[in-house]
């Protein structure tokens, strides 16, 4: 088949559709749970989850200042996405954003207060702190090939614990009351301060700075990194076969090692972004910060497409704000769990697109046109990269079976 | 003496979550499914064994007389709660032929959140911490011993910390090594993690296989979570604290093998009693640092990666593990 049949749906197409569905079965099941936990209650009122779940979709639509926390929140959330989503493109999970996160934000904050760094400079210490907590495991699984699981997921604790060692031990991070958390950002050094465009107070919310527009801008580098250069494309294959790259000249441990120093900087990005905001205040932690985590399912509703993680991450960031609105009447925890839902329909993304396929392939049979696609049985490809659009779809199913 | 009493006794305690947690990964993992959820599966058992237990069992009868059977029966109850959790993982990754990655990291986000969610609906809405109450622990009485008669450094160490999930988790790690090496069933589950086609071809019904294993798991899980509350000071808190990741990773350090988790566990758990209890104890140098314990919290981590670097070697993971299973490439 040399040109698409008309009125086919494409494979972006076809992943949106299946992420809308997602969406809506999420939401479905959230809602069910919480008629569910209605009824449970001493007296119920069947209205109230209707309520509460309209004000959830509409919440940060109510003012300004929830609107912009929609952007305050996804910034972070996109860099971490990014993060974790880079790993994957390598075939590397990269559970350990959140401990690159961690040290990446202490020392941003290390930089900004100590050192009386500008806010860039700053962020450019987390980067680099974050890029070498993110070398360890890809080191460990270049040289040692030690599963990136087990090394990110120890490397995570190591930095909390890290971090709250070192902050108990720089008293100049803490001189102002009450001494137990690293001082505001404002008091210490303003120049620290994320750059806000001047729009702080024309918008009356300590919520907007830069940070959605460094993340946006290193989404479309992402995209351009793996879609137009060598590197990208090395990485690509890592992600396919390690074993067949090698085979074709790649460098696959350096690609490896690379890779993860390039996931761990993201991540520690994102936590200059989040805490050079000068919002909230760095302070001893007793369990690892959420945020790294929650750079997973930006990642993964995207399918680690970059500038796919730009609109996860804003939907995320939306559905949090929108958590508030949970508050009081259940939890704002109700937010997760219907995030999970998502998740966990769109694992099965692939089967749905893939019925969408053989639905279309049955009517093109009924049309009379012929059917060149040889087996009936299309293997599924892992990822929507634009090399299996571009595969033509005939006489290589095997190959495609292959690249698995 | 006490000091080491003390050490030892809290290096078991700990090793319980860990241990039944880690064959349960092994299990679904040498079946060919990977089990990243085992976090999210351990916080469901501890849910549903802390509301069973304090809900329905507490100030009963049954709870005065037999309050062993009492434990038993909650670990059950936690088992299944894990297992029909674990359904989820194995319907999407099995059935569906889902990313399993994917469908473990939503079970993870779910399980948390909707621990939190049934707590404040069934206990009062903001609290989310269950106590388990005291009858689950062994005393020396128990044993027919007099605690008076003992030494005092006995009785740390034999019954501290002693809870009947203690020998449930080493007698698992003995029906494990039976299972998987001894029977016919084990060398059946772990032909379908290494080469299911080659499996198929020779009859064996490999997607029922991997449910089976995934189920196993499941139940391990949940009785894992259940054992964490009683390490964790006998209290539900919506929250495992990482001990699922940590069991992954006592199972990778452990080989998928049985007798070497049981070692891996002991061993981690080890360093981390050390870093809990070593701060306080006399003797440890605090190198002029303020809060050392946050050191000492460091060193389990950074062991564990070193003694992986020069045992990577061995390592090997189940060959067919996180490929869904299609008949059609055999």
């Amino acid at each position: 088949m040399m040109a698409k049949s008309r009125k086919e749906l494409s494979e972006g197409t076809l992943n949106i559709i299946s992420s809308i569905i997602s969406i809506l079965g999420g939401l479905l099941i959230g809602f069910l749970i919480l008629i569910l936990l209605e009824i449970t209650k001493s007296e119920s009122t069947i209205s109230t989850p209707f309520t509460v779940m309209r004000n959830f979709l509409t919440y940060p639509l109510q003012d300004s200042g929830k609107f912009i926390k929609v952007f305050y929140n996804a910034a972070p959330l996109i860099l971490c996405g990014l993060a974790v989503g880079f790993a994957f493109k390598a075939g590397l999970f990269n559970i350990g954003a959140t401990g690159q996160y961690t040290l990446g934000a202490f020392f941003a904050l290390v930089a900004a207060i100590l050192w009386q760094f500008p806010w860039w400079a700053a962020m450019l210490v987390g980067m680099v702190v974050g890029a070498f907590w993110g070398f360890i495991p890809g080191f460990f699984k270049a040289v040692f090939n030690i599963n990136e699981v087990i090394t990110t997921i120890m490397l995570n604790w190591a930095a909390l614990n890290l971090a709250n060692l070192l902050l108990y031990n720089m008293p100049k991070l803490r001189i102002i009351p009450p001494y137990n958390r690293v001082d505001k950002l404002i008091a210490r050094n303003p120049s620290a301060l994320l750059p806000d465009l001047g729009l702080k107070e024309l918008l009356g919310t300590d919520f907007f700075n830069i940070g959605i527009i460094i993340a946006i801008v290193l989404a479309v580098v992402m995209f351009i990194v793996l879609n137009k250069t060598t590197f990208g494309y090395e990485v690509k294959a890592c992600g396919f076969n390690k074993n067949a790259s090698t085979y074709a000249g790649i460098k696959a441990k350096r690609t490896i090692i690379m890779t993860m120093v390039i996931s761990g900087a993201l991540a520690g990005i994102a936590g200059g972004v989040s805490f050079l905001a000068g919002t909230i205040q760095f302070n001893i932690e007793s369990n690892l910060l959420a945020m790294g985590f929650n750079g997973i399912p930006v990642a993964l509703l995207a399918n680690s497409h970059p500038l796919g993680i730009i609109a996860s991450g804003l939907f995320i960031g939306y559905m949090q704000v929108g958590g508030q609105a949970f508050e009081g009447v259940y939890s704002s925890e109700m937010t997760n769990v219907i995030l999970s839902v998502i998740i966990y329909f769109s694992a099965f993304a692939l089967i749905v697109s893939q019925v969408i396929k053989n639905i279309q392939k049955k009517n093109r049979l009924k049309r009379g046109e012929s059917d060149e696609d040889g087996s009936e049985s299309v293997s599924v490809p892992e990822t929507d990269d634009s090399e299996s659009e571009d595969s033509p779809e005939g006489a290589n199913a095997k190959t495609m079976e292959v690249s698995k | 003496m006490d000091v080491v009493a003390i050490i030892i006794s809290k290096t078991i305690l700990f090793s319980i979550p860990l241990m039944l947690g880690a064959l349960a990964g092994m299990f679904s993992e040498r079946s060919g499914v990977i089990n990243i959820a085992l976090e999210g599966i351990m916080i469901f058992g501890s849910l549903f064994a802390a509301i069973f237990i304090t809900k329905a069992m507490v100030d009963t009868p049954l709870a005065e007389n037999h309050p062993q059977f009492v434990v038993f029966l909650t670990a059950i109850i936690a088992g299944l709660a894990g297992l029909i959790f674990s359904l989820l993982l194995a319907y999407a990754a099995i059935r569906l032929k889902a990313n399993q990655v994917i469908t473990g990291t939503a079970l993870n986000i779910f399980a948390p959140s909707f621990a939190i969610l049934v707590a404040y609906a069934v206990i009062t809405l903001g609290v989310s911490d269950i106590p388990i109450p005291n009858l689950i622990k062994f005393s020396a009485s128990d044993f027919g011993l007099d605690p008076t008669q003992i030494p005092n450094w006995v009785n740390t160490l034999l019954f501290k910390n002693l809870y009947l999930t203690t020998f449930i988790a080493f007698f698992a790690v003995a029906i494990a090594f039976v299972v998987l090496y001894k029977t016919k069933f084990g060398l059946r589950l772990r032909a379908c993690g290494e080469h299911p086609q080659a499996a198929d071809s020779v009859g064996i019904k490999v997607l029922r296989m991997r449910y089976i294993g995934v189920a196993i798991s499941g139940f391990l899980a949940g009785i894992a979570g259940f054992s964490y509350s009683m390490a964790n000071g006998g209290v539900h808190q919506a929250d495992v604290q990482g001990f699922g990741f940590l069991a992954l990773a006592v199972m990778i350090f452990g080989n998928w093998k049985p007798l070497k988790i049981l070692f891996a566990a002991l061993f981690f758990s080890f360093f981390k009693t050390i870093a809990v209890v070593g701060s306080t104890l006399p003797g440890f140098p605090d190198f002029g640092l303020q809060h050392v314990e946050y050191l000492y919290r460091v060193l389990p981590y950074i062991i564990t990666l070193v003694v992986l670097a020069f045992t990577s070697k061995s390592s090997r993971a189940p060959k067919a593990e996180g490929i869904p299973y299609d008949p059609g490439t055999r």
